[in-house]
């Protein structure tokens, strides 16, 4: 499969997904008219749509707000730029992604954006003070790998979704179990409508998270692709598995953007023990990722890594 | 008069498939000429920092005629380069000169100081490094389409349909094959 062929794919999956939220949607508003008034679940839906709109629209300056990400100024950092650049270059991406960065010890990465024209990379200071150059590059390219592959777009439209699925859900389960007002329906309508408000969000949460998992491991191939050095993306992986800092400004709901998860360090290595866990993690578990890389590139990686100068010094910023 | 029918619904679906295929070979032919051009634009911003180079060694080590002269030919060259091919040995050539030059460039302290001649140095490196990633760009999209119009049933048709075979953009110190080290970690 080309990199080209992969794209409209995912872009097909997209607007599966797109539609998939849209249906549960319609199931909720049907639901909301169902015991009380069509109207209101007329009002509903449109009060969700234009919420989903306005959040895709906004989410490029949100997600900033929540991870504290920086632009730079033209002559900051042009090493670093450069290697963006000339990643973008090796993934036959139209325009280099915007770069910045987020002040924090914990080495991670992300990529935001609906096109790759309005893209941005995010790297945390730590990553710079962790990585030699070749790792560093590997994340740089599994970020592209994110844009290239549209995986930001799905994301963020897979994100809003679940966030306005959750709270049509919550406000009628409410109404429903508190309010008890304006009731239409019988007992099985009732009940009927609150599985269906419990239910929704978790619908939501699962395919959203399951997205996210499956497209980790292909932006991990992707990056190996991009610099034809699987063996880089494993290390890096490596050495960000050896790192336990967790990243100060993060929440959930942005979890699935970073390139290691940024929150449950633990929980993010157990996928073997409990195969349910792993169902509620954003990425897959760090050992299954660098496993699916040895075998592409027919290496093994040693369990420690040699200590390597970080490319921070290279930045002056050490 | 079922026969007939079938026949119409095969040829229907067989003129479909052909379109489809079709449209896969120009959409690939397409994917590699846009390949082609991110490299192209690379090296004419080489070409491009070459003179201002020169201009700058010469300065100092005005004598040297020799490397000068050989470096500007090479670039000569590489702006004639018309096939793939040919620019990537044309590039090569360029990369011996210029490393020669910068040989010659060590032995004065002063121009090896100046921030004009440090800038150069940097954008040269900044450009060959891009370069490599645009032709592992290039050539992935090159291997793609000529995987395709070899396969049956298009290389039966590929020719005369106009589909002619890319050629790669290989340059020396290729290292686009990873580095795999079988030494056992001590």
């Amino acid at each position: 499969m080309t990199l080209q062929q992969q794209i409209r794919r995912n872009r097909l999956r997209s607007s599966i997904v797109v539609g998939g939220f849209v249906l549960l949607l319609l199931v909720l508003a049907g639901l909301v008219g169902l015991v009380f008034d069509v109207s209101l679940g007329v009002v509903a839906l449109v009060v969700a749509l234009v919420y989903a709109v306005f959040g895709i629209l906004r989410s490029r300056s949100m997600i900033s707000g929540i991870t504290h990400a920086q632009p730079l100024g033209d002559a900051e950092l042009r090493p670093l730029r450069r290697l963006v650049e000339n990643v973008s270059i090796g993934a036959g991406l139209p325009v280099t992604p915007e770069l910045r960065v987020v002040d924090d010890d914990a080495p991670n990465a992300f990529a935001v954006g609906i096109r790759p024209a309005s893209s941005y990379v995010g790297v945390t200071t730590g990553l710079l003070r962790t990585m030699p150059k070749r790792e560093l590059e590997a994340v740089i390219a599994h970020e592209v790998a994110h844009i290239r592959n549209r995986d930001t777009y799905l994301m963020t439209m897979a994100t809003v979704f679940a966030g306005v699925i959750a709270l049509v859900a919550d406000i009628g389960f409410r109404t429903l179990a508190y309010g008890g007002r304006g009731r239409r329906a019988g007992a099985i309508g009732v009940v009927l409508a609150l599985v269906g408000f419990v239910l929704a969000p978790y619908a939501a949460l699962l395919l959203r998270l399951s997205l996210s998992r499956r497209r980790e491991l292909l932006a991990d191939s992707g990056a190996a692709e991009i610099l034809s050095d699987p063996e880089a993306m494993a290390m890096a992986l490596r050495r960000l598995e050896l790192d336990t800092t967790t990243v100060r400004y993060t929440s959930t709901s942005t979890a699935h953007l970073w390139v290691e998860s940024p929150t449950d360090r633990i929980g993010s290595d157990r996928g073997g023990v409990l195969e349910f866990t792993s169902w509620f993690n954003t990425h897959p578990p760090t050992r299954t990722r660098i496993a699916a890389l040895e075998e592409a590139g027919g290496f093994r990686l040693p369990e420690r890594l040699a200590p390597e100068p970080p490319f921070a010094i290279e930045l002056g910023l050490a | 008069m079922l026969w007939l029918w079938v026949l119409l619904g095969a040829l229907a679906l067989l003129v479909a498939l052909a379109a489809v295929g079709y449209n896969r070979l120009v959409r690939l032919r397409n994917e590699a000429d846009t390949g082609w051009a991110n490299i192209d634009v690379q090296l004419q911003r080489r070409t491009d920092l070459i003179p201002n180079l020169v201009e700058a060694v010469r300065g100092y080590a005005a004598h040297e005629r020799a490397v000068f002269e050989e470096v500007t030919k090479a670039r000569a060259a590489l702006q004639q380069a018309s096939t793939p091919g040919a620019a990537g040995d044309a590039n090569d050539v360029l990369t011996a000169a210029l490393s020669r030059l910068f040989a010659v460039a060590e032995a004065y302290p002063d121009l090896k100081a100046s921030e004009n001649f440090l800038r150069l140095q940097e954008d040269l490196t900044d450009t060959e490094d891009k370069i490599g990633a645009a032709r592992r760009y290039y050539n992935s999209t090159v291997m793609h389409f000529n995987t395709a119009i070899q396969s049956i049933p298009w290389v039966l048709v590929a020719k005369p349909l106009g589909f002619r075979a890319k050629e790669f953009f290989s340059a020396a110190g290729d290292t686009s094959v990873p580095q795999v080290s079988l030494a056992p970690s001590s």
